[in-house]
């Protein structure tokens, strides 16, 4: 699953969503495993307050990555993202709720919506393009929202739903962020081999010259619609986690200002870069918890945070990676210059 | 006489009142270097996009071996094996050489929608051979944004090439090269038409190249197929020169 030392030459470039310029996957492994064995040691040894904002920050990352499945990987600007991610809470305090069902049958069941409605909506959005696609995407989320806010007997309004819905051990917060983590984990593993697979590089194709791909016999609108798909599951997912954060669902979750936090993480940390999002999810999430015991402005950082990185490194803090020092090294690791 | 891959007949495309291709007519025999010529503006492209399926012709028809293809979306089109190498060079920036060929050929093996095998493993080999018969070999791992520019062209013919078209359109093929490049290009295309018995048609504005290879000439003006023959037949054609008269390089051709 992680890349291997067998083959350098074949893997040099499949880090980066971009590819070619920079990659050196011994080392992207390595590191990649050192930041989980971190995030062990902090959920096990930080104080509780500390560790719940970093358990946020790891299922803000999930819906990040899953965001810039789209962004990063396939040009897609979606300011929808929070229907699924939204969706994937509520499920799961629907079920609960009305049912009494099981956190299990509605963290499985979640995806599956999340990919459902995703087709729905892709269906329709992705016969557009670029500003109509965003706005069109825009529209369905607050139309989720709205429905969310205005149905007071089956979604609790404005208010949402919570309560008491987690299995006793995974309401211990310890192992709750364990098992966020874990999820995190397997999420990334996933969407790590779909960035790499075949259909991982023909969405990436699509991403650099539509036309093109579809003069060489691709269907763009059915691979988008797939990526759309796949996208809308894991942000449902990402969506299922913040249940487990914070045991509730609200429509806020669903607002449209949600579905810009991913696509800011992604721009902050790296849209271009597979693990960018993360870096990106964990500088704002842990920036704004910092910032805003001490100004009430935080907003204010995060726009001239935004400027800086978009005017002086485009690439997103990840593509820090792409310096000097560290294209030597990424050389001797059998890169490809 | 060998069979005919390719059958336009009375293809016709008409933006408001202007009759960009006018009821134009031909074949292409499979296994030919076919090239179209004629003057800016005599519909080269307009035809090309409507072979393709860029354009729905506003009338006629085109047979693609035995099946109708005008009206078709373009990936349909290309999935039966007549792909188009661009005029304007048309790549992905910011995939590699290999990366951009590789996304091809797992398109064309109907392997695009495979989640979770790694891409290189899939079809890496192929994707190098291919590079390496264009001369690209040496930049497989190159950002396809910082090749040459004549790499870049030969990147946008391999593009096309690892379809396994059976018919290969190129539009301008040579444009913006110089006289070095020009020449490795024609003779890529001669060598992989001999090759592979593949099936070419070019538009050309270098008249030197189109009448070193094409075994069939056929004339467009104004949108109307105004001769069609060998090269030699086209050169003697009285009306051919009077629509050239005037652009050098056709004159001194045909004075050859």
């Amino acid at each position: 699953m992680l890349p291997t030392t067998t083959e350098p030459a074949a893997t040099a470039g499949v880090v980066r969503a971009r590819g070619g310029s920079g990659s050196f996957p011994v080392l992207g492994a390595a590191l990649a495993a050192a930041a989980v064995g971190a995030l062990v040691l902090a959920g096990a040894l930080l104080p509780l307050d500390d560790a719940l904002v970093v358990e946020n920050a790891i299922g803000l990352a999930v819906f990040a990555l899953a965001t810039n499945l789209l962004l990063g990987f396939g040009g897609l600007v979606s300011f929808g993202q929070a229907a699924f991610y939204g969706s994937g809470a509520y499920v799961v305090m629907l079920v609960w709720e009305h049912w009494g069902w099981s956190f299990w049958l509605g963290f499985a069941l979640a995806p599956l919506v999340g990919a459902a409605l995703a087709f729905v909506i892709g269906v329709i959005a992705l016969r557009t393009r670029q500003l109509y696609f965003a706005l069109l995407t825009l529209a369905f989320t607050q139309l989720a929202y709205v429905l969310a806010q205005q149905q007071h007997e089956f979604t609790g309004g404005d208010n949402g739903l919570f309560g008491d819905v987690l299995p006793r051990w995974l309401a211990d917060a310890r192992q709750g962020y364990m098992f966020t983590l874990a999820v995190a984990v397997v999420c990334a593993l996933l969407l790590w081999r779909i960035v790499n697979s075949p259909f991982g590089l023909v969405l990436r194709a699509t991403r650099e010259n539509r036309d093109r791909m579809e003069a060489l016999g691709v269907n763009v609108f059915r691979h988008q619609l797939g990526a759309f798909v796949l996208s809308g599951a894991f942000c449902s997912v990402a969506g299922t986690l913040f249940v487990i954060h914070t045991q509730s669902a609200y429509p806020q979750l669903l607002e449209w200002t949600k579905s810009g936090e991913p696509i800011l993480m992604a721009v902050i940390g790296g849209m271009f870069a597979f693990l960018g999002p993360v870096v990106g999810a964990f500088v704002y999430t842990l920036g704004h918890q910092w910032l805003v015991q001490h100004t009430a402005h935080w907003q204010l950082v995060l726009g001239a945070v935004l400027l800086g990185v978009v005017l002086l490194r485009p690439d997103g803090l990840a593509g820090l990676a792409s310096s000097r020092p560290w294209r030597r090294l990424r050389t001797r690791n059998g890169g490809d210059e | 006489m060998s069979a005919k891959l390719l059958r336009v007949t009375g293809l016709t495309k008409r933006f408001g009142t202007f009759h960009a291709v006018n009821d134009v007519s031909f074949e292409v025999a499979e296994g030919s270097i076919h090239s179209i010529i004629g003057p800016n503006g005599a519909g080269k492209t307009t035809l090309f996009r409507l072979l393709t399926g860029v354009h729905a012709p506003t009338s006629g028809s085109v047979v693609f071996e035995d099946g109708p293809i005008a009206g078709k979306r373009p990936y349909t089109i290309a999935r039966k094996g007549l792909v188009q190498s661009f005029q304007m060079t048309s790549i992905f920036p910011r995939l590699t050489a290999l990366e951009s060929i590789a996304a091809v050929i797992v398109t064309r093996s109907g392997r695009s929608a495979d989640l979770l095998t790694r891409f290189h493993r899939a079809v890496e080999s192929e994707a190098r051979e291919l590079l390496e018969s264009v001369g690209l070999g040496a930049e497989a791992e190159t950002e396809a944004r910082t090749l040459s520019h004549g790499d870049q062209r030969a990147l946008d013919i391999a593009l096309a090439l690892a379809t396994h078209p059976k018919l290969l359109l190129l539009d301008e093929p040579t444009s913006g090269m110089s006289p070095a490049e020009t020449r490795k290009t024609t003779q890529l295309v001669v060598e992989l038409a001999r090759s592979s018995g593949l099936t070419v048609l070019f538009s050309e504005h270098d008249m030197d190249v189109v009448f070193e290879i094409s075994e069939r000439v056929t004339v467009l003006h104004q949108g109307r197929v105004i001769a069609e023959g060998t090269v030699a037949e086209v050169q003697s054609n009285p009306e051919v020169m009077a629509v050239y008269l005037g652009e050098g390089p056709v004159l001194e051709a045909v004075a050859n």
